[in-house]
């Protein structure tokens, strides 16, 4: 069998770190070239190539990028989102570490395409390494002749490194323009966008680390290869973060569209002794909740929508039997009732009370009513909130009442009905 | 096999003599021929885990590299607990932590297997060494400590607990602890084997009673919340490898309960109820170095596995009381050990590991004593120190007339029979001068941890040490917990355990910590429903 691990993005040949020599002798700066001399092309051939949003949203790159160059604006942002704090999704750090040169080209392709001449790379300040890694990666390539050449040609670009909060929510698309500003990341309502209006009102296009670094290798190898790459009618290849109760769990890039047994049962190398795949979380814990029937869905974001699940950031949390779904809940609910920023009403309240709830049930001190409460939750909650902390707290808990309604009905403290 | 000196007869060759010459001794290979350390077969190399490569004792690496007791599934519903610090073991080291983690206003919870005081602390016999005498100085205790331990200690852990020593004797009088005194009141001090000057001060011959009599009111008079016959399962860890509480396991109802922590302070003691090699154990019953194995799994780094001190002396007939301790104090005092011809073999006052391999190396080459049933062993001349110094078991060592009457030998006119006995770990978990493990949040103090007494320990530092750093741990601990809310309680790096041991194709079957030795037959033995009277009468 053909061998379809860690093709590209994490292909030895990118992950020199920041050895500038060893990326320029392998395939570093094709990309840029090719940009260089077909400017007006690039975004296009995103679009053909169908590249999606790796971050989460899997929303179609080439639209944002069409309406940032759309702006007339002299003064416009890129944001390369490496906030990265969700339970569960560890391929940013990765990325950012291993391959900062694949990050830095893919930034500058982007900008160059969408007339971008402020590149932020914006990083969680507790990934430390990464920091590391990209300030020395960056001033290499300052100094570089790739870089050189493209000034020569017209490039004009100021690239600076900015940490984040440090919160999850700082990694929302509003709240790192916040941050970016200097302020705390609190989400902005969402009229204006942040292709119109963004850092100091400037047009400011946000993309995931994951997302950039597939744009040097589009170039480099054209439309087709990369449509070529995915199963299916998916393109090009996915990072997936595999942990829990695997063998093996790590990073792994394969084809986007590999179906998820082939992840756990290949490559994750199966369940640890003998145990029994009872869930997987997917897409980091905000997302709805896989069980044993979803195991031959194929991993891309329409497949996995059609199980009323969300792809996600290509996170997979797997669970065995024996493992208490309440308790798992109970804790990713915490998660989001610390991070929440506050400033809605019903997130800050909603999650508190629904972290809760999810406690009493836990420790055994729940009551019927409290579950009912908690279903009722589920009900009023969503779209309570600017941003999608919200959403994604109720979704974990809606989903696993929808799987594992048993599970909190034992855990009921039969005395308080 | 060579053949030994009968009972009957050995004793006929016995003559209480007050002073006897000390013989030639070779000391020439002795420990590398007879000492269990040394025994080839007796160790393994770790396959997992941070200590991945190093020699470990055979059995004690069964129990590093098992698999866990609990599950995921086993704490759903699980009563859970919030504290500042939690102390795992009820010793003279998890008192004293404590103690002084709770002066300074923090919430700590002392979480032990049987209850609190049941440790090798109350075993200690002989004393405590504090250089206080005007010809002594802390760099003799110091220098003496490192010779005796060849040097393979932790030097800046033995020069903070030299130091600390005159302290640690005057927090525990504060407390309440009593000394022998002479008659104008000054502590008296005796000189434990291997050491330049009298160093020990001593409480008769049960000081670690004492001391753990003291401790232990002062723990029930404090704010100190106590949970008995609760043993620790398993650390709770966050994902970023913090240890961040502990489960335990309630002998009273069977269930598991979650302590939520900002520290925890592992204060389990040594292994001796593994009876490693086979020895008799000086230990008391729940010695079976749970701290060792749960600090292990969750990525603390170890030392010198396969160091052990076997005491001289541990009394070998009559066979119920086989492994129980007479106090080095016996010799430091003048008695000397003689074989069954009569004659004295080495110096009583060498360090305690040479002794023992002196002892068993008249056994092996047919100069021992054997009294049927396998028990073999040499004599101690107590006759001898009670002519040499009228009443001086009356007055000094009134346990071991006591453990006299249990075995109907008067000591006073009859030597008894000893072997040396499993009596102490030397290794541990590598700590700094706080106590601090290598996991953010994990603290490890008195047996359990290693270090200090390198390879072989010196008679009197153990208490010293208990106290010594269980005091820093504690607090330290209470000074520098995070003041966040409480970080993530999961078993995550159960997973990591059980991956590792997947990977490296080890058995899953053996479960740790094994908390009490197996003889204890909890299920089928009459002492298991005593046990639950004694809870349900709490």
């Amino acid at each position: 069998m053909e061998n379809v691990l860690n093709q590209v993005l994490l292909h030895k040949n990118s992950r020199v770190g920041a050895d500038y020599i060893l990326w320029k002798n392998s395939w570093g700066g094709q990309g840029l070239k090719n940009a260089m001399e077909r400017p007006a092309d690039i975004v296009s051939m995103i679009r053909d190539a169908g590249l999606l949003g790796l971050g989460g949203s899997g929303f179609p790159t080439h639209i944002k990028w069409q309406a940032i160059a759309d702006q007339t604006n002299t003064e416009k942002y890129l944001i390369c989102n490496g906030n990265e704090d969700e339970p569960g999704t560890f391929k940013d750090r990765v990325l950012l570490e291993e391959t900062p040169f694949q990050v830095i080209e893919g930034a500058t392709i982007a900008a160059l395409a969408c007339g971008i001449n402020n590149v932020v790379f914006y990083i969680n300040p507790n990934l430390k390494t990464c920091h590391e890694v990209m300030q020395s990666a960056l001033a290499k390539w300052l100094a570089s002749e790739i870089y050189h050449n493209a000034l020569q040609q017209g490039l004009n670009l100021k690239y600076t490194i900015v940490a984040s909060s440090g919160h999850y929510i700082a990694g929302e698309e509003t709240a790192a323009i916040e941050s970016v500003e200097g302020k705390f990341p609190f989400p902005r309502g969402k009229e204006p966008r942040p292709t119109s209006s963004g850092v100091n009102g400037h047009p400011t296009l946000i993309n995931n680390i994951e997302t950039l670094c597939n744009v040097p290798h589009i170039l480099r190898n054209g439309v087709q290869w990369y449509r070529d790459l995915g199963i299916g009618e998916a393109n090009g290849t996915k990072i997936y973060c595999l942990s829990g109760d695997v063998l093996s769990p790590g990073v792994y890039e394969l084809p986007m569209g590999t179906p998820l047994t082939e992840l756990i049962f290949n490559y994750g190398q199966g369940m640890l002794v003998g145990k029994e795949l009872k869930a997987v979380f997917t897409g980091g814990p905000s997302n709805t909740i896989l069980t044993e029937k979803d195991l031959d869905v194929n991993l891309d974001f329409k497949s996995v929508s059609e199980r009323r699940s969300a792809l996600g950031t290509g996170a997979m949390i797997v669970v065995s039997r024996g493992t208490g779904i309440v308790k798992r809940v109970a804790q990713y609910v915490d998660f989001f009732a610390a991070e929440s920023c506050g400033q809605c009403p019903a997130c800050k309240t909603g999650t508190y009370y629904m972290s809760q709830l999810l406690g009493e049930i836990d420790t055994g001190k729940g009551s019927k009513a409290d579950l009912d409460s908690l279903v009722d939750l589920c009900k009023i909650l969503p779209g309570g909130g600017r941003c999608h902390l919200l959403d994604g707290a109720v979704k974990v808990v809606d989903s696993s009442l929808y799987h594992f309604l048993d599970e909190y009905k034992e855990s009921l403290n039969d005395d308080l009905n | 096999m060579t053949n030994n000196i009968s009972y009957q007869e050995a004793l006929a060759n016995y003559k209480a003599v007050a002073e006897r010459p000390l013989p030639e001794v070779n000391y020439e290979g002795l420990l590398e021929k007879y000492h269990p350390d040394y025994f080839k077969d007796a160790c393994v190399q770790l396959k997992i885990g941070p200590n991945k490569g190093d020699i470990c004792h055979i059995q004690l690496a069964e129990m590093l590299q098992a698999d866990a007791r609990i599950d995921e599934a086993d704490l759903a519903g699980a009563q859970v607990i919030e504290t500042d610090i939690l102390i795992i073991g009820g010793g003279g080291a998890g008192c004293a932590a404590a103690l002084t983690a709770a002066e300074t206003g923090a919430r700590v919870l002392i979480a032990t297997k049987l209850r609190l005081g049941d440790s090798n602390t109350v075993m200690a016999e002989g004393g405590v060494q504090v250089s206080i005498e005007k010809d002594d100085t802390p760099q003799q205790h110091y220098d003496d400590t490192l010779r005796s331990a060849d040097r393979s200690v932790d030097k800046t852990l033995v020069a903070e607990m030299v130091m600390s020593a005159p302290d640690v004797i005057r927090w525990l009088i504060q407390q309440g602890m009593q000394f022998d005194l002479d008659e104008y009141g000054d502590l008296l001090t005796r000189k434990a084997g291997g050491t330049t000057a009298p160093r020990v001060v001593y409480f008769r011959d049960y000081t670690g009673l004492e001391m753990m009599r003291v401790l232990k009111e002062a723990v029930r008079s404090s704010e100190i919340e106590v949970l008995d016959y609760v043993p620790t399962v398993e650390l709770l860890s966050d994902e970023d490898g913090h240890c961040t509480g502990a489960v335990l396991s309630s002998l009273e109802d069977n269930r598991y309960k979650l302590v939520k922590a900002k520290s925890v302070i592992i204060a389990t003691g040594g292994i001796g109820r593994l009876h490693l090699n086979g020895f008799p154990t000086s230990n008391h019953f729940g010695a079976t170095g749970d701290g060792l194995v749960l600090a292990y799994r969750l990525g603390a780094k170890l030392r010198d596995l396969d160091s052990f001190q076997y005491h001289p002396s541990g009394l070998a007939y009559p066979q119920h009381l086989s492994g129980t301790l007479i106090t080095e104090g016996v010799r430091s005092a003048g008695a000397y050990l003689l074989n069954a011809q009569g004659e004295r073999f080495v110096d009583e006052l060498q360090s305690r590991d040479k002794v023992a391999a002196a002892i068993m190396r008249e056994c092996a080459e047919g100069r021992g004593v054997d009294a049927g049933n396998g028990i073999k062993g040499i004599w101690i001349d107590t006759p001898g120190l009670e002519l040499k110094n009228p009443g001086i078991f009356n007055a000094r060592f009134p346990k071991l007339i006591k453990i006299g009457k249990k075995s109907s030998i008067d000591p006073r006119k009859q030597p008894l029979l000893i072997y040396p006995t499993l009596h102490y770990q030397n290794g541990g978990v590598i700590i700094n001068k706080h106590g601090q493990t290598n996991i953010p949040g994990l603290y490890c103090v008195g047996e359990v941890s290693g270090g200090i007494h390198g390879r072989n320990r010196l008679m009197g530092n153990s208490l010293l040490e208990i106290i010594s750093f269980g005091r820093r741990a504690g607090i330290h601990a209470a000074k520098y917990s995070p003041r966040k809310p409480f970080r993530k309680v999961t078993i995550e790096h159960l997973s990591r355990l059980r991956r590792e041991l997947m990977l490296a194709d080890m058995p899953m079957d053996p479960k740790g910590p094994i908390l009490f030795p197996a003889y204890a037959k909890f299920e089928t033995d009459s002492d298991y429903s005593g046990l639950h009277k004694n809870i349900k009468s709490k």
